[in-house]
């Protein structure tokens, strides 16, 4: 070992090293305080180590281990490792793994090696290209996103419509006053239409078990089969109130506040007649659900209907003057000095009569230069697909 | 208007069966142009089928695993039919083929829930991309790591009487996986910029993104070990591949199976 040239066996010595440092910091120092990162350290870090990137390469005619590091026998442990380290996070998905001092190290090694291999490579041919384009790109990502991350600030603010709001929280519930306030002026649910399925009355399970099934009320959907049971809608109502007579339940059409989706059900089963003109309903946050008991063991009922698209029309104002409407959807965020303004939830409870909407403020000042570095890796990959094939004994 | 739902998979599926199945004997029999036709006309057949569903679900048939499994059954093909035109390897299309039946036959025995939401979340540009990309690289990465097996066990497959030259190999394998690793860094990136947009953040180690991570990594690292020489097997560097392709497993469904998972990935649609 360590006679050079150097293999695959050094390769992985050194990865064992780091992890062994690694272990020792996390056990003196503990974890990695990111915040630590914040702005302007970590655009001096990241200067550092590109700094320190550019002279090894300088150097590396001086030096073996720098040419060593920018070689596949330095390459393949640390990604083999470091695969495997990261399957572990894959497993326990716990978020400490990404303060930990060995994992951390893993990924940085890596990292130092890519912007070597870029140095080492900046030569114009295709091939080059190639790998620069790849070996860049990840370097510049890598590096952006993991010392920005410091900088990124997550904010969620509830907004309602009686009066603007420039409070938001962060993950610790702490409040931020910002420079910007957002007022709702209107809150859109657009849902599927409803549908109805067979329940285990015990287990309130989806029938059948393995491979639920539903009878979604579209169009001309009026009846179909679940279980045997032979469904048939004969009045439908997408609004609706509930309406108590002497001795039963009824539904009638009625388009306001807390309005409920209600269906008027026959159900037959072999030709025997379990349920004559019933009604089955969803509920709101108004009206109580209505289930239908078909036997012992089997209830009919309308599960909540799913939202295919919430939005808020809102206006937005800065501290700088400007006075913008948009409307923000799941998906389509606006952009707004810096910001990123995201739809992520609503009042749940009052479904599509939610008067609250709940935001989500996303600024990420280092986002430009990940998304070099992403776009600088898929001009990578593009030219990897295209040059696929033609390198056979470009090999060394 | 006709309406293509899964009732009709079965004669879409039948019929592409048997254009690919003689598109393969075709290969074997060195007919070159039959089998390319043939199987090109099995490939348009599953695309009728997938576009016709496609067009009667109102969005794109990607969400459940059922869907999916539908893009691969069809990319299979295609890239049995890319290899076979480029390298005119005479078994691959009875591989690929093969390959493609395993895939239609789980949709026909053990379907999934079909139906027609889909959560605002996946409603994005993004979404055919960013999926279809991934289930053509998973079928490219499939095709090379048979291949690769095939390689290992040697001579214990005969063809012919005559046993399976691991041997000649090692560059159509190679090809396959930087080909392979192409989409599924393109993949992987259109996923990282649909999250910016849909969740707010590019990258947030959720459980698929980090199995994705060790995926991307092992077929990176399999890349950068060097060829073996001329005529000789690279055994250490077909059992990464498996490997490799297990992680691919495991971050295209396996997951849905892991408690972590479960908790709370944002990826995790079809399991309820």
């Amino acid at each position: 070992m360590w006679n050079k040239p150097w293999t695959y066996r050094e390769g992985t010595a050194i990865v064992a090293g780091l992890l062994v440092v690694g272990a020792m910091l996390q056990l003196t120092v503990g974890p990695i305080d990111w915040n630590l990162m914040a702005w302007p350290v970590n655009i001096i870090v990241a200067m550092v180590l590109t700094g320190a990137v550019v002279t090894g390469n300088v150097m590396r005619k001086r030096s073996y281990m720098l040419r060593f590091a920018s070689s596949r026998h330095a390459a393949v442990p640390v990604l083999i490792v470091t695969a495997v380290a990261t399957a572990i996070y894959g497993v326990t998905n716990m978020r400490e793994t990404l303060s930990c001092w060995p994992f951390v190290l893993l990924y940085l090694w890596m990292d130092i090696i890519v912007g070597l291999v870029t140095c080492k490579h900046l030569k114009p041919s295709l091939r080059n290209m190639c790998i620069t384009a790849s070996h860049a790109g990840l370097f510049i990502a890598l590096t952006a996103a993991t010392l920005g991350s410091a900088d990124m600030q997550r904010l969620k603010m509830q907004v309602n419509s009686d009066q603007p709001e420039w409070r938001a929280t962060d993950d610790n519930d702490k409040v931020h006053e910002l420079d910007l306030a957002i007022s709702l002026n209107h809150f859109t649910i657009d849902e599927y239409p409803p549908k109805l399925v067979v329940i285990d009355n015990e287990t309130g399970k989806t029938l059948p078990t393995d491979k639920p099934q539903s009878l979604v009320l579209e169009d001309s959907v009026t009846e179909g089969d679940i279980m045997g049971y032979h469904i048939k809608t004969k009045r439908l109502h997408d609004y609706a109130a509930q309406v108590a007579t002497k001795d039963t339940i009824n539904y009638v059409a009625w388009g306001y506040n807390g309005a409920t989706t209600a269906a008027l059900v026959d159900v037959t089963k072999g030709g025997k007649t379990l349920a004559s003109g019933e009604w089955v309903s969803n509920g709101s946050f108004m009206f109580p659900y209505k289930g239908l008991r078909l036997n012992d063991k089997h209830s009919l009922v309308m599960p909540e209907r799913e939202p295919k698209r919430y939005a808020s029309d809102v206006t937005i104002y800065t501290k700088s003057g400007l006075k913008e409407n948009a409307v923000i959807e799941v998906n389509k965020p606006y952009n707004i000095e810096g910001w990123k303004v995201y739809q992520l939830s609503y009042d749940e409870t009052m479904g599509r009569w939610s008067k609250t909407s709940v935001l989500e403020l996303v600024k990420d000042p280092w986002l430009p230069c990940v998304y070099t570095g992403i776009g600088l890796l898929i001009i990578g990959a593009i030219l990897m697909f295209l040059t696929a094939g033609r390198k056979e004994e470009d090999n060394k | 208007m006709i309406h293509i739902s899964w009732d009709n998979f079965l004669a879409f599926a039948l019929i592409s069966v048997a254009l690919w199945a003689l598109g393969a004997y075709c290969a074997w029999r060195d007919s070159r142009k039959a089998a390319l036709t043939s199987t090109i006309a099995g490939i348009a057949v599953f695309m009728a089928f997938i576009v016709g569903l496609w067009i009667s679900l109102e969005r794109p048939p990607l969400r459940t695993m059922g869907e999916t499994r539908l893009w691969y059954a069809f990319f299979l093909p295609v890239a049995g039919l890319a290899v076979y035109s480029r390298w005119r390897y005479k078994w691959i299309l009875s591989f690929s083929t093969l390959m493609s039946i395993v895939f239609i036959c789980v949709n026909i025995f053990k379907p999934d829930i079909h139906n027609k939401t889909l959560m605002p979340a996946l409603q994005s540009p993004w979404f055919a991309p960013h999926v279809i990309v991934y289930m053509f690289c998973y079928a490219i990465m499939g095709a090379a790591t048979l291949m690769a097996i095939a390689a290992l066990l040697g001579d214990k497959i005969k063809i012919k009487g005559k046993s399976f030259d691991g041997s000649l190999i090692q560059h159509p394998v190679n090809n396959l996986v930087n080909i392979g690793l192409a989409f599924m860094t393109l993949g992987m990136l259109m996923g990282a910029l649909w999250a910016k947009e849909a969740w707010g953040h590019y990258w947030a180690w959720d459980p698929k993104e980090t199995w994705a991570a060790a995926t991307w990594l092992l077929y990176l690292a399999y890349i950068h070990i060097g060829n073996a020489p001329q005529g000789t097997i690279p055994r250490k560097k077909y059992y990464l591949l498996i490997v490799a392709f297990l992680c691919l497993q495991m971050c295209w469904w396996g997951i849905n199976y892991l408690p972590s998972a479960q908790a709370g990935s944002v990826h995790t649609y079809s399991i309820s």
